[in-house]
């Protein structure tokens, strides 16, 4: 730590600082009590440099920007926090982490987010941004959805990705997880057939709320990694930053700007999805949403949004027609699952209402219960339901395979 | 001069035969007892003194010591008042010396001279079962339980040393033996609908698996295991004595004539401590709710809100069919054959349903941390219990009665004590596998071979990761027992294990669906 070493008074008028602007812009990121607005007003006034010298007090600040420095003593503790140390962790972090800190005059950053009107100053970024230049699409739902509602998005996004679009996520569980993971399997797919072809898969886009090397939820730690080699994973949380609740709202900002088409899966009536919504709608980003069973909690919110004029998506050929692409050059999906006995069909039947838990099967499909666990077992197996937590679920085919 | 009198002391849950010694000799007055009494057993001085007085007899007034053989272990209870009393005036010669020959004191003494009951009358008389044994009336019903023969009453001091001379009789006839006067066990019929949770208490009873039931507050999950000792296979005599020395021991009795003849069921608060649960406690070791549930049912209700290491404590007991209990000054060995139910919301709100379940993940998250997987583990059985239907309750005619069901159990289990003991592989000297639920993995593939689609079945939940190599045990022992329920082939079939792996949920079921 050779800067570190030298006291902090004596680099204080000295100012010379051993990293380039991009360090600069990520430790002033980091600093306590300057979120994403502070931080667009301060650089967008006076530049990464000036304002690193202006929070440390050897620059005098210009009025408007001395107002809000004053305000509860911020001043006071960015200067202390405003530190050369800060400099070289913010390096070293964002240099093991792989990161990329982008400026809003940079070339890369993403044009869609240049324009808007709460862009972030300082965008990081983990990945290959050429992403962006794809048709972008994003799969946005609930945490605690159903296992038809990850199913779907599941199949969505690697319908998508297979078109060649890019699909913008949150990495967050539930639907999130459940798009990008379709995303992964398409292109999994590439890496085993023509490793050294041109891909066509869209690459997976992922919009984070937390430091690009801090994972969040944990499981998604693969997940990350995968998104990153293929994709791109972006954020204004600068390394290290932890998952605070209120980053989400700020991170759903972000997710609707870098899209085009919002595609709501699965929702309840209010919660997170609801806010990228209405970030979406602010921007003028179409907003389409998966239609529900009225009974089920999940599709409320996305069962109101259109009814509130939301175009439907039913398969992903839905949302190919309202990006405006020819989607009658790549084949549909195929629903390649056996189908199912006779015998099962009435099992079947059953679960497509609402979930339910074996003895609930039993109770309502009135036949001998080994029978039923005999037709839940190759049903299993068949792909077309799936057991979680006790509470049976059927996956129905997308409409463009509705041959069953 | 000195005398020694038969007597008893409790060591968990069995009797061990003390001789009081007593020397009366020269030097100052005194009256020490000796020989590692407990605190109870120490204050025996004054009430034997008081009792003596009180009747009218003299009180020595010279050095008594009383000894406790064999003096190594330490002694507890009440229950050598008598044989002390009369072993002093033995040894002051105010009784001649032969009286107390071949025979057993085991009661408590009141300051008037009363004879008193006793706890654990029952193991405590077992001891000195070649002897005749005096006790107070209120224990000659639970001392005739534990198969004493020869065993006596007296109403007080008095009449046993009236009875010791000669002049008196004791009493023998303690009003007629009072027959089985158990509460009755509830019935099966019942229960209405909840085809399911029916079918794994018939499973649970017949290859003894462990059951766990979840479902929301109403579902009837006490109810239904109210309801399984009933179908249980009656107790051997063996299982009936011992069971009775433990209920004895713990002063807790399942009928007037203090004799266990049903497996046991108990249902501890889920407040109980660890002691009271596994058995303990610092003078007097007594068994815990595990041993009194031994040979029949233990209940924990709410099983999330049980303190987490008293939950843990249950393991090795599970396993081992014992509980050893260890103190500064003693190991004990307590019985803990009981088959384990236990009850679970599946989440804080009890809902469970997704899509109705309105907890949010911090919460569920950290109800689930409440259960402890290697206990859940050995669930052989879990099973969600829904709310009754409509349907049954108000038009569903009356369930199966127990006594059908038991007749079935029965016959699942005599089939496969059979077949089981043929393997008789043994471990550690005990004959595994006599039920289904404790078969050894060795013998899994002579006593429960597997038809080729069963074992796809199996193979396919194994590899999208749903079983473990011990779930997978497990449900081969259940689906065992759902084919000796099932006219018992030979070959275990693929609705068999299909029906196994249905009553084994995923432990997601505590988590709402998730």
């Amino acid at each position: 730590m050779p800067a570190g070493a030298v006291p902090d008074a004596s680099d204080a008028l000295g100012a010379h600082i051993n990293h380039d602007e991009r360090v600069v812009a990520a430790a002033i990121a980091a600093l306590p009590g300057i979120g994403p607005q502070r931080l667009r007003t301060f650089i967008g006034a006076l530049g990464v440099m000036s304002t690193w010298h202006v929070v440390r007090g050897e620059v005098r600040a210009p009025a408007h920007i001395a107002a809000v420095l004053q305000h509860d003593n911020l001043h006071g503790v960015v200067r202390r926090a405003a530190t050369s140390q800060l400099l070289d962790q913010m390096a070293e972090s964002l240099h093991a982490g792989n990161i990329r800190v982008l400026l809003a005059s940079d070339a890369e950053y993403p044009a869609s987010l240049r324009d808007d009107f709460a862009a972030p100053a300082v965008l990081f970024a983990r990945g290959n941004l050429a992403a962006f230049t794809n048709r972008r699409v994003g799969i946005i739902g609930t945490r605690a959805a159903s296992a038809a509602g990850r199913h779907f998005a599941r199949q969505l996004g690697s319908d998508l990705a297979q078109n060649g679009v890019s699909v913008v996520s949150g990495l967050a569980r539930g639907i999130d997880a459940a798009a990008h993971r379709g995303v992964i399997s398409r292109s999994a797919d590439d890496d085993d057939t023509q490793r050294d072809a041109p891909t066509t898969t869209g690459a997976p886009i992922a919009v984070v709320a937390s430091g690009l090397d801090v994972v969040y939820p944990r499981e998604h730690a693969a997940l990350w990694q995968h998104v990153a080699e293929r994709g791109v994973i972006i954020g204004e949380s600068p390394p290290g930053c932890a998952p605070d609740a209120f980053r989400f709202p700020l991170r759903n900002r972000i997710l609707a700007a870098v899209s085009e088409i919002l595609v709501v899966v699965e929702s309840r009536a209010t919660g997170g999805s609801m806010i990228t919504v209405e970030e979406a709608a602010q921007r003028g980003v179409t907003v389409m949403a998966v239609p529900g069973s009225p009974h089920s909690e999940t599709s409320a919110g996305t069962n109101a949004l259109i009814s509130d004029g939301a175009a439907t998506v039913c398969d992903a050929t839905d949302v190919m027609v309202a990006l405006g692409l020819d989607h009658h050059r790549h084949a549909a999906s195929s629903d390649a699952r056996t189908r199912p006995l006779p015998a099962d069909r009435v099992v079947l039947d059953a679960l497509a209402r609402r979930p339910m838990t074996f003895e609930q099967i039993v109770a309502e499909v009135n036949l001998p219960l080994q029978d039923v666990a005999m037709s839940l077992g190759r049903l299993d197996a068949q792909g077309w339901a799936v057991v979680n937590g006790g509470w049976w679920e059927a996956l129905l085919a997308m409409r463009a395979a509705t041959t069953v | 001069m000195f005398a020694t009198v038969r007597s008893t002391t409790l060591l968990g849950v069995v009797g061990r035969a003390v001789d009081v010694e007593v020397h009366v000799g020269v030097g100052l007055p005194g009256f020490t007892i000796v020989g590692q009494p407990d605190e109870v057993c120490r204050e025996s001085r004054d009430r034997v003194r008081a009792a003596f007085l009180s009747r009218g007899f003299a009180w020595p007034n010279r050095r008594i010591t009383v000894n406790l053989a064999p003096s190594g272990e330490r002694k507890g209870g009440a229950g050598l008042d008598l044989a002390i009393a009369i072993a002093v005036l033995i040894a002051d010669e105010q009784l001649p010396p032969h009286v107390a020959e071949r025979l057993a004191f085991v009661a408590e003494l009141g300051l008037d001279g009363s004879l008193r009951s006793v706890i654990g009358a029952a193991p405590l008389v077992a001891a000195v079962r070649d002897h005749r044994v005096v006790v107070a009336r209120g224990n000659v019903a639970a001392a005739r339980a534990a198969g004493a023969a020869d065993v006596v009453a007296a109403r007080d001091l008095a009449h046993v040393i009236a009875c010791l001379r000669g002049d008196d009789e004791w009493l023998v006839d303690t009003g007629s033996e009072a027959a089985a006067d158990e509460a009755p066990t509830p019935d099966l019929a019942d229960v209405r609908g909840q085809p399911v949770a029916r079918l794994a208490l018939e499973i649970a009873a017949a290859g003894a698996h462990h059951l766990l039931l979840v479902g929301p507050p109403g579902a009837g999950k006490s109810m239904l295991a109210r309801r399984l000792p009933g179908i249980l296979p009656a107790l051997t005599d063996d299982q009936a004595l011992s069971c009775t020395m433990v209920h004895s021991a713990a002063h807790v009795s399942m009928s007037t004539s203090g004799r266990v003849t049903r497996p046991p069921f108990r249902s501890p608060h889920h407040s109980i401590s660890l002691v009271g649960l596994i058995g303990g406690g610092t003078s007097a070791m007594r068994p815990g709710e595990i041993s009194l549930a031994s040979e029949g049912v233990l209940f924990l209700d709410e099983l999330g809100e049980f303190a987490p290491s008293v939950l843990d404590a249950l393991r090795q007991p599970l396993e081992e069919g014992v509980v050893h209990v260890s103190r500064a000054r003693t190991t004990l060995t307590f019985p803990a054959r009981f088959l384990l139910v236990a009850a679970a919301n599946p989440c804080p709100c009890g809902a469970g349903a997704p899509g109705v379940c309105v907890c949010d993940d911090a919460a569920r998250a950290k109800y689930v941390r409440r259960f402890s997987g290697p206990l859940l583990d050995r669930f052989d059985l879990r099973v969600s219990v829904g709310l009754p239907r409509v349907d049954d309750l108000v038009d569903g005619g009356k369930g199966e009665t127990s006594a059908l069901v038991a007749a079935r159990v029965l016959r699942a289990r005599a089939i496969a004590v059979e077949r089981n003991g043929t393997v008789n592989s043994t471990v550690n000297g005990t004959v595994n596998g006599t039920v289904n639920a404790k078969i050894a993995v060795d013998d899994l593939d002579t006593v429960a071979p597997l038809a080729p689609a069963a074992r796809a079945l199996l193979r396919r939940e194994l590899e999208v990761g749903r079983l473990s190599g011990r779930g997978l045990h497990r449900v081969r022992r259940v689906a065992r027992t759902i084919a000796d329920l099932d006219g018992a082939p030979e070959v275990v079939g693929e609705s068999h294990v299909a029906t196994a792996l249905q009553l084994r949920t995923g432990l997601g079921v505590l988590m709402g669906g998730r």
